[in-house]
């Protein structure tokens, strides 16, 4: 059985858009310029039990609605979904025992008071017996690393600490399915990696299967089985993450400083030069045709390096290369 | 000199005028806003018009229902037209920002006060206008232009010094946790004290001793009383009251502010 | 039933918690407000002392007033503090929360905060319903057990109201100023004597700005039993509580959620 089916979805806004100054207030009342936006169209696809999945695209492109919907928050406009047997918007309540949900955006743990004051109420919403509630808490603290954070408010958290103890919330109650909107906004790369890294290991022990959203191209690289890439409300890709590395992630961008001046002329066989100044150059080439290894070694030939950045193309790059192909 | 002395009071008109145009680009909110004055007035009305049948008699303590409604009328004007500035101003200390405004070329508590008799300014229009058309329909027409000219200048005197006084309950925040609850019973004092729901001539002789000895009838009944006796004498016992307490409590906010300032660059803020 | 109470005690527990993490502030605003609600009441006492009373009713009757009603506003913002903030939550977006987890959303909404000055209003009114015995002498077993159903009955009817208005939001976005207007009226109207209105403006009181189920009906039940009032209480609280229940869940199918409303254009 898969844990989600997805046919035909779609969700429309209405917004309304209203004049300027005094006259515009007044017309907007009578009549008010109601403007349609679709915000997902006709998106179909399905994901199995125990599956890390993963969602991406720009902002704006339809992600956070798509999960709205499949937890129950969100009415359709049309189509039909299915998560673990329910359809959501009717059954919302019966789902929500089943699934865990984490909105990067909207913290769900009480902002005045230490986190296990949150966990202990969630106990409750989630019905479940003192002793379970505890031997979840103690298990949950040690593989998110959490033990010691427990007591402190969560005003005086940092961040990617916050952000934790929001992951393990929301795995109390043991869910089948976990559901992550943008789950590592705004964290630096090491909160990133602990967190991605945690979501992994509850996946192997547990076998909760992950739908995962993100803008950053980079969290699903790390995490994700399969990805689907959304832009304006449409599927634009689906595949095996190794597939997209392969066939989109293939090019690299580097940034070199020196302290030595470099010569005018200066190139690498196989590597499209950007950019060459006197201390520093750009440049960009395909790990398939030129390998890493050969670059770099003629990097550090050309002079003394200072600094180093290797970079992949950015997801509205690879959304480009997609479109263009 | 002179040069030095309009160009600052130039900015500050300027704050006025562009918070003035804030409030005319949301003609609906302003409307919303003024829905309250009608209600209030409604329920005045129907007590008072009890009352003045229950005592059997035209007057009483010299007004009569009509007195009493536009009295009544003037007092939710400005009661409901000042904009709240303790509340901004302990916001601002609280969430810190006060330390970003130090820095800007103009007196922190200058700006509320222009920002806050821009926002008022209409507001007491409007409030003027729709609940004067209900209380004309009510029990007949308003007094005359005398009492307009002599009610709206004390109210703008009065809504100076209510900002003085709520400046200094924002500034409060600086020292204490919690200002909400000082808010609230400054509003019951401009209340009851003020004369807000009651004109102050019905109280008992000592009570009304006490309520003139104090800042907040010269915020409400002041004006309000103007409004439906713009006696000579009157004007001047009610002008010269509300300078009075307009300059002790400026000098208050000045000195207040200075020390909360001093304290800011001190601690870092 | 028992579960769904037990769940509201954590609520509430989790909310009283909260408030502890500023304790300083949490007590001034509860005795702030009760300072305040005395100070308030002084102009009633300076009322009646001139003017003794009118049509028909004593200061003792607003002492009594005041216990329903305070009690009654009090509870209901406290132990359902969102009820004040409703519209806001549904204009920005927050439900989000209370539909991701499996409890009935409006009733895990609403106790989801407690208004720390509404404990301040809770206490003044039993303050002043322990007034209104002494003015009275009057007092019996049976008023004190109709004195608690009065309350639940007309704090029924202030969230119930409080929810029906600013459900709107759900349909015309924001809502704040509407949700001012009606919290004014309906604690204007309820703490002044009914005996002021005629026919059709009683008629305004207990339907369209129901504040007659807030004070008058409930604390002349206080004080007198009879079966039209007892039938009245009831009704009005179980038509306002229904009402509120049925526009809130009509309007939760059209809730647009948070940023996605927020389109760039």
């Amino acid at each position: 059985m898969s844990a989600i089916q997805v046919r035909n979805l779609h969700k429309t806004f209405q917004t309304k858009r209203k004049a300027a100054g005094f006259g515009g207030s007044l017309r907007a009342l009578w009549k008010p310029d109601l403007h349609p936006v679709e915000a997902v169209r006709e998106i179909s696809f399905q994901m199995e039990q125990g599956e890390l999945l993963g969602f991406i695209g720009p902002n704006g492109a339809g992600k956070s609605t798509t999960i709205k919907i499949l937890t129950g928050i969100l009415h359709p406009t049309g189509g039909e979904a299915s998560v673990l047997g329910f359809v959501p918007w009717q059954e919302r309540q019966k789902l929500a025992y089943q699934i865990g949900t984490v909105f990067g955006q909207r913290p769900q743990l009480w902002y005045h008071l230490p986190a296990v004051d949150t966990f202990y109420l969630f106990g409750k919403i989630y019905e479940m017996e003192e002793k379970a509630l505890r031997q979840r808490i103690g298990y949950l603290s040690e593989a998110f690393e959490i033990e010691h954070l427990l007591e402190t408010p969560v005003r005086k958290l940092s961040l990617g600490q916050r952000m934790r103890c929001e992951v393990a919330a929301s795995l109390l109650h043991k869910p089948r399915l976990l559901l992550l909107d943008e789950p590592s906004i705004g964290l630096d790369v090491v909160a990133k990696q602990r967190i991605r890294e945690t979501i992994r290991r509850m996946n192997e022990e547990e076998g909760v299967g992950v739908l995962l959203t993100s803008h950053d191209a980079g969290d699903i690289e790390a995490l994700c089985k399969r990805v689907i890439i959304i832009n304006h409300g449409e599927i634009i890709y689906q595949d095996k993450v190794s597939a997209l590395k392969r066939r989109y992630l293939t090019s690299k961008q580097v940034d070199v400083r020196y302290s030595n001046a470099l010569e005018p002329d200066f190139a690498i066989p196989g590597v499209e030069m950007l950019k060459v100044g006197t201390f520093g150059a750009k440049l960009r080439f395909d790990v398939r045709e030129t390998p890493v290894e050969r670059v770099m070694a003629a990097l550090a030939s050309a002079g003394s390096l200072v600094d180093v950045t290797v970079s992949d193309p950015s997801l509205e790059e690879v959304i480009r290369t997609i479109y263009e192909s | 000199m002179r040069v030095e002395l309009t160009r600052p009071a130039a900015k500050y008109w300027a704050i006025l005028r562009t918070q003035l145009q804030n409030s005319f680009a949301y003609p609906l909110d302003l409307l919303a806003r003024s829905v309250t004055i009608l209600l209030f007035l409604w329920v005045f009305v129907n007590l008072w018009r009890v009352t003045y049948g229950a005592m059997g008699s035209q007057r009483i303590a010299g007004l009569s229902l009509a007195d009493t409604m536009w009295y009544l009328l003037m007092a939710e004007a400005v009661m409901l037209s000042k904009r709240d500035l303790s509340k901004d101003i302990s916001d601002q200390v609280k969430d810190g920002s006060v330390a970003y405004l130090l820095n800007k070329p103009f007196n922190f508590i200058l700006y509320h006060f222009a920002a806050g008799l821009g926002d008022s300014l209409l507001v007491f229009a409007t409030n003027l206008l729709l609940g004067g058309a209900l209380v004309w329909w009510l029990v007949g027409p308003p007094p005359g232009v005398l009492g307009w000219a002599a009610a709206v200048l004390a109210a703008l005197l009065a809504l100076l010094l209510d900002f003085c006084i709520s400046a200094l309950i924002g500034l409060a925040a600086f020292i204490a946790e919690e200002v909400s609850a000082f808010r609230w019973i400054y509003q019951k004092f401009l209340l009851v004290l003020g004369g807000l729901l009651i004109p102050l001539d019905f109280f008992p002789e000592w009570l009304q001793n006490v309520s003139r000895a104090l800042p907040f009838a010269w915020i409400v009944y002041g004006p309000a009383r103007l409004f439906v006796d713009p006696s000579a004498a009157r004007l001047a016992d009610v002008l010269l009251h509300q300078m009075g307490w307009l300059v002790g409590t400026g000098l208050a906010v000045a000195l207040f502010y200075r020390w909360v300032v001093g304290q800011l660059t001190i601690n870092g803020g | 039933m028992r579960k769904t109470l037990s769940f509201l005690f954590s609520l509430w527990k989790t909310n009283l918690l909260s408030a502890m993490e500023y304790r300083v502030a949490f007590l001034l605003q509860v005795f702030g407000m009760m300072l305040n609600n005395a100070f308030y009441f002084l102009f009633w006492v300076i009322f009646f002392d001139r003017f003794e009373q009118v049509n028909g009713w004593a200061l003792e009757d607003m002492f009594m007033l005041f216990g329903v009603v305070a009690v009654a506003f009090g509870a209901g913002t406290y132990l359902f503090g969102n009820a004040l903030h409703l519209a806001g939550i549904i204009a920005n977006g927050e439900l989000d929360y209370y539909l991701s987890l499996p409890k009935p959303v409006l009733l895990h909404m609403l106790a989801s905060r407690s208004v720390a000055s509404s404990a301040g209003d809770f206490l003044y009114g039993l303050f002043s319903f322990v007034v209104a015995i002494v003015v009275t002498g009057e007092f019996s077993t049976g008023m004190l057990a109709r004195y608690l159903l009065a309350c639940v009955a007309a704090m029924a009817v202030v969230v119930g109201f409080l929810v029906l208005v600013q459900s709107l939001a759900f349909w015309i976005g924001n809502a704040s100023l509407l949700t001012g207007n009606a919290v004014n009226a309906i604690i204007t109207f309820s703490l002044y004597p009914i005996t002021l209105f005629d026919g059709t403006a009683k008629l305004l009181l207990f339907t369209v700005i129901p504040a007659a189920f807030v004070g008058a009906l409930p604390a002349q039940f206080v004080r007198t039993f009879d079966w039209a009032s007892l039938g009245q209480l009831l009704l009005g609280a179980i038509v306002f509580l229904g009402l509120a229940i049925v526009v809130f869940y009509r309007g939760l199918r059209r809730y647009e959620s948070g940023s996605a409303i927020q389109v760039r254009m």
